[in-house]
């Protein structure tokens, strides 16, 4: 377990302020923040980079706040992958065994085992320069996770990455999650790898942190103004896709099923915006292809706004004006149609396997 | 004006060529094998090669840190350490020479030096001390803007791979600013081989003691021996060449002059 207690340090115009988190082992933990929230000085100061003003940091109750970062068994990998150019990828990846003095054939046959592992063992005898970005990033990958680190720091993995490699590299963050057991902490500002992979996540915002919980939790129950509108998507539904053509019948855990426009199949994480969610008292006729019934189970005024979440077998959040909301009645236990288009929702294939 | 500058380019080109090979070939070549084989040309050649190389080496020793602090840290007195590391840069090496020789001569730290058994003025000593002077702003300069291009993330990585402070910088920084330390090791060694106004000034020009290349061909051209000066100077003519070639072959991205 990972414990960070109110830390605070600058650097330069980046600042992190009594930041308090908790990760726990073999979490996949997400922090979220816009562009300078503070998020990679964050990082850096959990990989030791940087010593904190104030805060202290424990890794499974062992205090390693001033403790250097060779010492403290935390991988990292940057967004541009910060592969030595001067070294092969067989050398890049040996590196920390190398300076751990590991003797050289034992180094052969862990380098061996985890590009194995990556699929990258017929990179091996080039140089960086050469590789392709998803490439690099699995070169990257293989550097820090040989080390066996209890917490792997990765950042903004994902976003030099083209839309289909990204997608493959997210499972494959996954799916090595799940055979290391590493405890993985991730910055990005990008939802989708949020719906697809994080356990639990925080969003960071001018170097506090502003919420911290279940990735659903945060979703459906924004804390403030500035998540709401940072998250913008409401609803993430996680269910069985199978797809025919261009449209996929998706099935969720509970409740009842309905369609999107996509050609993904098997596990999915559904997103929709809580605005192209239609609220009506009764069924009425549209191109909309789903019409779900349920009751309202919480009605939550956002400033001009209304957010209404629906309980229809699953909950679903709605956003309305306070106008329409009035307009409507709307009231806690109220029975009601939600309608939305099926191409309004966005479909996220989850590669956990 | 295409036509124009081309024509003008060669003029130039023609020119300079002309010049050099014109002194090259002002002795014939038995006359200027007889030359630098001539004890006088060899104790110089010698004594170049010596001390360049030590003043090479002493810059190398002191620009590495410093154009390290300089690209990596922020301190106090930055931007004044820059201009004054920089300064002899621009600064006419006699005026170098005559401060050096002032230094070593007159104050008391140098007497103290002299004392010591240092001693700087009018000893082949004082040749490496004006050549490190002179030369050393050029290193740091080229070693700073190499090491500027080296993103500090990767040191940051080598940290959390398991290396030490000093291990991510010879590890990481210093194979990657690789062309830069060649490229500066290059220049360093032939400006000091050329050096001539702060040696002068600080070694003078005593034959057969502190006599380097350059100081030869002034000894020499002052005595009216043309062809050991001719001598001299093709051999520096033949080591600029060199290190043009060697800096055009490292110097990838790191602007020198």
């Amino acid at each position: 377990m990972l414990r960070i207690e109110s830390l605070s340090i600058t650097l330069g115009e980046f600042s992190v302020r009594d930041a308090s988190l908790e990760i726990r082992d073999n979490e996949y933990f997400i922090i979220l923040g816009p562009t300078g929230a503070g998020k990679t000085v964050l990082l850096e100061t959990i990989a030791g980079i940087h010593i904190p003003e104030s805060g202290r940091i424990y890794l499974n109750d062992r205090e390693i706040t001033s403790i250097g970062p060779r010492l403290r068994n935390i991988g990292m990998v940057y967004q541009d992958y910060m592969l030595f150019p001067h070294l092969t990828v067989q050398q890049n990846i040996a590196f920390g065994l190398q300076q751990r003095k590991i003797p050289k054939d034992e180094q052969h046959s862990m380098v061996a085992e985890i590009c194995t592992m990556l699929e990258i063992s017929h990179l091996l005898r080039r140089y960086p320069g050469s590789l392709s970005g998803g490439e690099q990033q699995r070169v990257a990958l293989a550097r820090a996770l040989i080390l066996k680190p209890e917490v792997l720091l990765l950042d903004e993995p994902l976003s030099a990455l083209d839309s289909r490699t990204r997608e493959r590299m997210r499972s494959e963050l996954s799916r090595v999650r799940k055979i290391t057991g590493t405890t993985i902490i991730q910055i990005t500002h990008h939802f989708d790898d949020v719906y697809a992979i994080a356990d639990r996540i925080a969003i960071m915002r001018e170097g506090r942190i502003v919420q911290v919980g279940d990735t659903s939790d945060v979703f459906l129950h924004p804390s403030d103004t500035f998540v709401a509108e940072f998250l913008g998507i409401g609803n993430m539904i996680r269910g069985n896709a199978s797809s025919k053509g261009s449209i996929a019948r998706i099935t969720p855990r509970t409740g009842p099923e309905f369609f999107a426009v996509s050609p993904v199949s098997g596990e999915v994480v559904a997103t929709l915006h809580a605005e192209d969610v239609i609220v009506s008292e009764a069924p009425f006729a549209s191109s909309a292809r789903n019409s779900l019934f349920g009751t309202v189970s919480e009605i939550i005024p956002f400033g001009n706004t209304v957010r209404v979440i629906l309980d229809v077998g699953f909950p679903l959040m709605a956003l309305l004006t306070r106008e329409s909301c009035a307009d409507l009645h709307l009231a806690q236990g109220e029975k009601v149609y939600a309608t939305f288009k099926a191409t309004a929702v966005h479909v996220i294939p989850v590669n956990g396997d | 004006m295409k036509r124009f500058s081309l024509v003008l380019t060669y003029l130039v080109l023609l020119t300079i060529s002309a010049i050099l090979v014109g002194l090259v070939l002002y002795s014939p070549l038995p006359v200027l094998i007889a030359s630098v084989s001539s004890p006088e040309i060899r104790f110089a050649i010698l004594l170049s090669l010596l001390t360049s190389m030590a003043s090479t080496g002493i810059c190398i020793a002191i620009a590495v840190p410093v154009a390290y602090a300089l690209a990596r840290y922020q301190f106090l007195g930055k931007r004044i350490a820059t201009l004054a590391l920089t300064l002899p840069l621009t600064l006419p090496p006699l005026v170098a020479g005559i401060a050096l020789l002032l230094f070593f001569g007159t104050t008391p730290w140098g007497k103290a030096l002299d004392a010591a058994g240092f001693a700087v003025i009018f000893t082949p000593l004082g040749i490496i001390v004006a050549e490190v002077f002179v030369n050393i702003p050029y290193m740091i300069r080229i070693l700073r803007s190499a090491f500027s291009t080296v993103n500090p993330r990767y040191e940051n990585v080598a940290k959390t791979l398991g290396c030490t402070d000093t291990g991510a910088f010879f590890h990481v920084t210093l194979p990657m600013a690789r062309s830069g330390l060649l490229a500066g090791t290059v220049i360093t060694w032939s400006k000091a081989m050329g050096e001539f106004g702060a040696v002068l000034l600080v070694a003078g020009a005593t034959t057969m003691r502190t006599e380097t290349l350059p100081i030869a061909l002034y000894l020499n051209i002052s005595t009216g021996d043309l062809s050991l000066a001719v001598a001299a100077a093709t051999i520096l003519i033949m080591i600029s060449l060199a290190t043009l070639c060697a800096v055009e072959y490292f110097d990838r991205g790191v602007h020198v002059f």
